[in-house]
């Protein structure tokens, strides 16, 4: 350790060689923020593309660019505030509204390969085209596998349709809970079917929560005593009592559970995460269990034979799922999604076979032959649909 | 060795050097906000299209008084979903397009909506030849209804929509431009202002986990604009005519509104939807 009397040139040394340390750190970063500052500057003066705004059209009004980030800048050479806007369909890409007469803006738009129209000021002012080319990396993009932020939109959607179909069993059920406590035999015969049909839209994302969905909907051979055991209670046992025994008696508190967990369904579906594979294997399933088991046996409603409605719920929904992830699946594999559409379309067109004025037959009256088509169908359309998992690499996400 | 003073100031420097990679949010974690922000753009259709209905009905009475009275109340639920409802151009030209949008003015065939029913209510003060405007405008809204409902919502459009509110509010509201008749421009800035705050506040949770002072800053710049704007509410629930704004009141609007504006906009960076 140094004394005190020749540590001090040294203390100063280091503070010395410490300063300049910290100034070449600070001159480097400054240097890599300046470069940095100034290749973006460059990277969007490249791109840039100017288009004048005159009084009654744009100049140019035609413009052709590569797809990927592309800026406009907009200027305003008429006498009022207007807007320019790219569309796509009426869908707005991008816009810029109010931009001052005799000023400019920048509009930075990301652009997928295509063609676009574009509105130039006054609504009755001609609109132009845009058309944007592939490049190497539009075309790189297109084929890589889509990432997880692409399935944000569809993943809400189906959040959203889980929302609105758990407001619409909770509606139902009250109304059925409604027609039992009145004693109304007739009546709740009747609103057992929307009530089904409400929950049988939700079943594929229902049966993820095990507990909750067996006191909604466990069939009488679940419980060692059957339809005698207190266990078994929800829609089946309701269903047992209204069809059965023809009667409301001792429903009323089985009503007001299915009420509680109705709600409490819609408040968990809410609540739990689903992962892109899952929006796939959950309706997948649905559909392969309806082929293997339900379409032959019947013997998910088999006190009331209401079985064909739940059947064309659950399709519904599957349905709802192809639709979210149609844009990606029409990308990545067409094949493959005009195989889902007919294999929907065959099994909805036999559903469809079996409906009268009244509605759907009662399955006791369809025949053997006829259930088997309805297992065939929906096998196909179960099959068809464990093709999306590997075609938009679910899995790998 | 012993700690020199050098490792120390070293040390302090590399901990002020902000640190570049703040935790990405995770994709998934977007799900329950964009959802539920579709739910309330929902919620709001549906009121206006019911008050719609009520104010075009009074229209066709020929109720010119509730026809005044219940036109702000029913535009606030088509300004608070601006973001999604102008997304679809044909349908923001033929419900909210303003008469500076037509070469030929208040007489453009296709000048429709509610600013030109303003024009007659408030500029004419009548209620005469406005009935295809009205079913027109009815329709329109019920479209709109249906077509949000079928829209899958770009995450990267719900997040710039807080901006995007901001942004009008700069440019169309706070002139007292876009209600030039009827000058009850304050419920459209109040319902711009909700809007964006929706936004903000369904995301809180991904943004303060990524910068808690930016948030707060937020919502400060938000309670700023809030409290001058509940000065001149009435006793009604609406607000007094935009005239009425004192001149220091709408100076005072412009720092926050323009800062929110600018802060809204890094949003979308922020979550990882750039």
């Amino acid at each position: 350790m140094p004394t005190p009397a020749s540590g001090t040139p040294p203390r100063a040394l280091r503070w010395a060689v410490a300063g300049s340390v910290i100034v070449m750190i600070a001159a480097g970063g400054l240097f890599y923020y300046a470069s940095q500052l100034a290749a973006a500057k460059r990277k969007v003066h490249n791109n840039e593309v100017t288009v004048t705004i005159h009084p009654h059209s744009c100049e140019p009004n035609a413009l052709t660019v590569p797809a990927g980030f592309n800026s406009f800048r907009i200027v305003n050479a008429s006498e009022r505030a207007v807007e320019w806007e790219i569309l796509d369909g009426v869908l707005v890409v991008e816009e810029r509204e109010n931009i001052a007469p005799g000023l400019s803006q920048v509009i930075n738009a990301t652009l997928a390969p295509g063609d676009y129209a574009i509105t130039c000021g006054l609504l009755s002012n001609p609109r132009g085209t845009l058309h944007v080319t592939p490049t190497a990396e539009s075309e790189a993009r297109a084929n890589a596998r889509p990432s997880m932020v692409a399935f944000i939109g569809p993943l809400s959607e189906f959040r959203v349709y889980l929302s609105s179909q758990g407001s619409a069993l909770i509606k139902a059920v009250d109304a059925l809970s409604q027609a039992i406590a009145a004693d109304d035999l007739v009546q709740a015969q009747a609103l057992y079917i929307p009530a089904r049909e409400a929950y049988q839209r939700l079943a594929p994302a229902a049966q993820r929560l095990a507990e909750l969905d067996n006191a909604i909907n466990a069939r009488a051979d679940y419980f060692e005593k059957r339809e005698q055991d207190p266990g078994f209670t929800g829609f089946h046992r309701l269903e047992y009592g209204l069809f059965d025994q023809r009667s409301t008696q001792g429903l009323i508190p089985v009503a007001q559970q299915l009420q509680a967990n109705a709600i409490q369904l819609k408040q968990q579906l809410l609540a739990q995460s689903l992962p892109p594979e899952q929006l796939v294997s959950i309706v997948a399933r649905t559909l392969h269990n309806l082929a293997d088991t339900r379409a032959n046996s019947g013997e998910e409603e088999r006190y009331s034979h209401i079985d064909l409605s739940g059947f064309a719920a659950n399709l519904e929904v599957a349905r709802k799922v192809v639709d979210l992830l149609r844009p990606l699946l029409a990308r990545k594999n067409a094949d493959l999604l005009h195989s889902i559409d007919s294999a929907s379309t065959s099994l909805e067109a036999e559903l469809n076979g079996l409906k009268t004025a009244q509605g759907y037959r009662t399955y006791d009256t369809v025949s053997s032959e006829q259930r088997q088509q309805i297992s065939n169908k929906a096998k196909v359309l179960a099959d068809a649909l464990d093709g999306i998992d590997p075609a938009l690499g679910l899995s790998g996400l | 060795m012993k700690k020199t003073p050098l490792a120390l100031f070293l040390a302090l420097g590399l901990l002020h050097t902000p640190l570049p990679v703040l935790a990405a949010t995770a994709p998934l974690d977007l799900v329950q906000p964009v959802s539920d922000y579709k739910i309330y753009v929902t919620e709001q259709l549906d009121e206006l299209a019911s008050n719609t209905q009520k104010f075009t009905d009074a229209v066709k009475k020929g109720d010119l008084a509730t026809a005044k009275k219940l036109y702000a109340p029913t535009r606030v639920y088509y300004e608070s979903i601006e973001p999604i409802a102008e997304l679809f151009s044909d349908l923001d030209a033929s419900i909210d397009s303003r008469v500076d949008d037509h070469e030929k003015g208040v007489t453009a065939p296709d000048f429709t909506g509610f600013h030109r029913i303003e024009y007659s209510l408030f500029s004419e003060n009548s209620t005469q030849g406005l009935d295809q405007l009205a079913d027109g405008l009815n329709k329109d809204v019920k479209d709109l209804q249906a077509r949000v409902a079928g829209l899958t919502f770009p995450p990267e459009k719900v997040v710039g929509g807080a901006a995007a509110l901001m942004e009008e509010v700069a440019a169309t509201k706070i002139s007292g431009e876009e209600d030039r008749y009827s000058h009850t421009d304050l419920y459209d800035f109040q319902g711009n202002v909700d809007g964006a705050k929706k936004i903000f506040d369904l995301f809180r949770t991904q943004i303060e986990q990524n910068d808690k002072a930016f948030a707060a800053k937020v919502d400060k710049n938000f309670a700023t604009v809030n409290k001058i704007l509940a000065k001149y509410k009435t006793a009604d629930g609406g607000f007094e005519t935009y005239d009425k704004v004192k001149e220091n009141d709408r100076k005072a609007l412009v720092g926050p509104v323009n800062t929110l504006a600018e802060d809204l906009s890094t949003l979308r960076g922020k979550l990882g939807l750039n």
